[in-house]
């Protein structure tokens, strides 16, 4: 045997019911009997999304995949393709579809094996400069079907049927929301339904943190232009929007790309792919105000005025974009619908959990040793995206919680390790699935800095219109100050609960509707975190200053360091001598700290 | 008049064969990693010295490519080479010498460097 073989075995849930188990414990003995362990790797993978085929075996270089393999059909794959060369065509089956492009290249890491890639499919495979590159992998071939085998009506069941649901946050029912903005201007007169409606692409991405729509943008840029131009034609209108911050200068500048090459190629403009449907889509750049993510700023925002929310409804869908009809998606709902359309919407709809389908982008960050972007399949368990995808925490720190869903989000102790990425469980669990930030946090934060630091966020960039936001953030975000200084009360805990209920009961928009998240649930998962800095003025985790002290030990050699770094000469002691800190003049800066070669000073 | 899907049968085609023409059926394949975040952490310098190396360094049979971001954030900047017939090597954390050692040992002589790979 000449090359050294990756046999991947799908270890989803479909695969691993149909018995993977026992085709891996043949594959290991097959390997032994033809003394081939050392040149051949076997690797698990995440659902390949292939169920009804399965068990799957794949085998790399060549990229060969295997259906419906039993253990009886082992010993014929080893003899034949790992020893002779020659893939067992019986076995063997072709896949065209778009999902898992990247898994060719990448799915025997482990980082990404785990992974399910729909929506950045094509991301990191590609030049998203070069529009024949995405032409080459079936791009704008979910465009060319629509106009010339689907009516609107049709499409529009096609989103239904995959049960797709908004990937910013809110888990609308996608389809729900074209059929509505379809619809829309005929409800009075059922024949003349309104004859302007707009297609928005929201790329407002704010969340601290997050960077999955950039990263979706500046890797392949065509599919969400593809899915709005759908969009579009399943809802009837000519114009698309998208609204991108300025920030992102790189994503701009490919997107701008991308729009003039699809124009040049007739995939925007006036009779598309010489169809009589006409569609256009332009670039408005945002400044980076957080609440233009919310739709009806970010609406508000593009017609030239102050980015601020207003009450619904009536909902974009009915009165948008200059009181409009007005289809209004995120990034990743969008970059879903190609995949949709081309690898079937009953597809789309067997991936994931009862009622979220599909796969989730998250930008996973913090305390966890594989930072990255990734996306995996509705159903995966945090554990599972932490510890097997992320490769745990860095130092064998211990995990403490993660935050996800961004400043409108929770943090979610142990204890919900294992709950499912979707919807309704990391509702129930007391956070959300938000945009896709997700941030692991380890014995050494804080978790009333972390609230802190969500809620001075939101607290700049309440927009100032309603009461509640504006002025209860602040409130919050006082009495937060107050207890990492040291000076908190029990009933500052109870005061920052109600507050923070009235707060999300009483806001106007989405942004004050989740600003107290981060506080709420740190209080419900962590509070005796809480309680130790009200009522033993200590921050177990070190992190708020003003309740540290700190102390020199005997550990010092009166080096004297310590004392020319104080700044304000709280630090007594004479050369080769132990040294004191004076605590009433420390004004705990961590300078001395920072700057002892001999661990003697502790923080306590 | 021709369906879309038909057009778009042609576009491909078309595309495909540019695509080649560019050299992509070398036997082996580059990919450089050119989002933001690859950007900031430096892989314009080791785009720079593979581009060198193709156009005036004598380095032939081989396609170069910028891709986005895969998602391996904390190892950027990543590049993979991609040989017919082979397991696709994945390279992270390169930087501009890393990048002319790749070429000298990978590209030239078939030797993966397997300290660098991404596994």
């Amino acid at each position: 045997m000449s090359k050294e073989y990756i046999i991947t075995i799908c270890d989803g849930t479909g695969c691993i019911q149909k018995g993977n188990a026992a085709i891996r414990k043949a594959l290991e003995q097959q390997l032994k009997d033809h003394n081939l362990t050392n040149d051949v790797r076997i690797n698990l993978s995440g659902c390949l999304g292939m169920c009804d085929k399965g068990p799957i075996v794949v085998i790399n270089p060549g990229y060969t995949i295997y259906g419906n393999v039993t253990p009886a059909d082992i010993p014929e794959i080893v003899e034949e393709h790992l020893v002779r060369g020659q893939p067992v065509a019986r076995l063997a089956i072709q896949e065209d579809h778009l999902y898992n492009r990247f898994f060719r290249i990448f799915g025997d890491a482990k980082f990404f094996g785990k992974q399910m890639r729909i929506a950045l499919r094509n991301c990191g495979i590609i030049d998203p400069e070069n529009i024949d590159d995405y032409l080459s992998l079936r791009g704008y071939e979910a465009l060319a079907k629509v106009l010339t085998d689907m009516t609107p009506k049709q499409v529009i069941e096609e989103v239904k049927l995959s049960g797709l649901r908004g990937r910013g946050g809110a888990g609308f029912p996608t389809g729900v929301k074209w059929q509505l903005t379809a619809r829309a201007g005929s409800l009075n007169s059922p024949r003349a339904a309104s004859d302007e409606k707009y297609v928005i692409c929201n790329a407002d991405e704010g969340d601290p943190g997050a960077f999955m729509d950039r990263s979706a943008i500046e890797g392949d840029p065509h599919t969400v232009l593809e899915g709005m131009i759908i969009g579009g034609y399943a809802i009837g209108a000519k114009q698309g929007i998208v609204y991108i911050r300025a920030e992102y200068p790189l994503a701009v500048r490919r997107l701008e790309k991308a729009i003039a090459d699809a124009r040049e190629h007739g995939f925007i403009g006036k009779n598309i792919l010489g169809s009589d449907f006409s569609f256009d889509i332009d670039i408005r750049l945002g400044a980076g105000a957080f609440v233009c993510g919310e739709e009806t700023a970010l609406i508000r925002s593009i017609e030239g005025g102050r980015g601020m929310p207003r009450p619904r409804p009536p909902y974009p869908s009915v009165e948008g974009l200059f009181g409009k009809p007005t289809l209004i998606n995120n990034v990743e709902t969008w970059a879903n619908i190609p995949v949709v359309i081309l690898d079937s919407g009953k597809w789309f709809s067997t991936i994931g959990t009862e009622r979220s389908k599909g796969t989730k982008v998250f930008a996973l960050a913090g305390k966890v040793v594989n930072t990255g972007l990734i996306e995996v399949p509705m159903g995966t368990t945090l554990r599972e995206i932490i510890y097997d995808i992320g490769g745990g925490i860095p130092d064998n720190k211990e995990f403490k919680a993660v935050q996800t869903g961004g400043p409108s989000g929770g943090c979610l102790p142990a204890k919900y390790l294992d709950t499912p990425v979707d919807y309704e469980s990391l509702a129930k669990a007391g956070s959300i699935m938000g945009s896709g930030g997700m941030i692991v946090i380890d014995q050494d934060s804080c978790m009333v800095d972390i609230a802190k630091f969500f809620l001075e966020f939101t607290q700049n960039e309440s927009c100032g219109k309603c009461t509640p936001c504006r002025e209860g953030t602040k409130r919050m975000l006082d009495i937060l100050i107050k207890i990492t200084e040291g000076k908190g009360e029990m009933y500052d805990i109870e005061n920052l609960k109600r507050l923070g209920s009235m707060i999300k009961k009483a806001s106007l928009c989405g942004l004050g509707q989740s600003a107290p998240n981060p506080v709420l649930s740190t209080i419900l998962n962590f509070r005796e975190e809480y309680e130790e800095h009200v009522k033993d003025k200590k921050c177990r985790a070190g992190v708020c200053k003003k309740l540290l002290t700190y102390e020199i030990t005997d550990k010092c050699v009166g080096c004297g360091a310590c004392k020319k770094a104080c700044p304000v000469a709280a630090i007594t002691g004479t050369a080769k001598a132990k040294h004191v800190i004076d605590q009433n003049k420390c004004i705990k800066c961590g300078a001395c700290f920072s700057k002892c070669k001999f661990d003697a000073i502790i923080k306590k | 008049m021709a369906k879309p899907t038909d057009i778009i049968k042609k576009k491909r085609a078309e595309a495909v064969s540019r695509i080649i023409s560019k050299g992509y059926l070398s036997s082996k394949r580059v990919y450089v990693g050119m989002a933001t975040c690859e950007i900031a952490a430096g892989s314009k310098e080791v785009m720079e010295v593979f581009k060198n190396a193709v156009t005036k360094g004598g380095l032939t049979d081989v396609y170069l490519s910028q891709k986005g971001c895969a998602g391996r954030c904390n190892l950027e900047p990543t590049v993979e080479v991609i040989e017919v017939g082979k397991n696709p090597v994945r390279y992270g954390k390169i930087n501009p010498e890393k990048a002319q050692q790749i070429i000298d040992k990978h590209l030239k002589k078939g030797e993966v460097i397997k300290e660098w790979v991404i596994d």
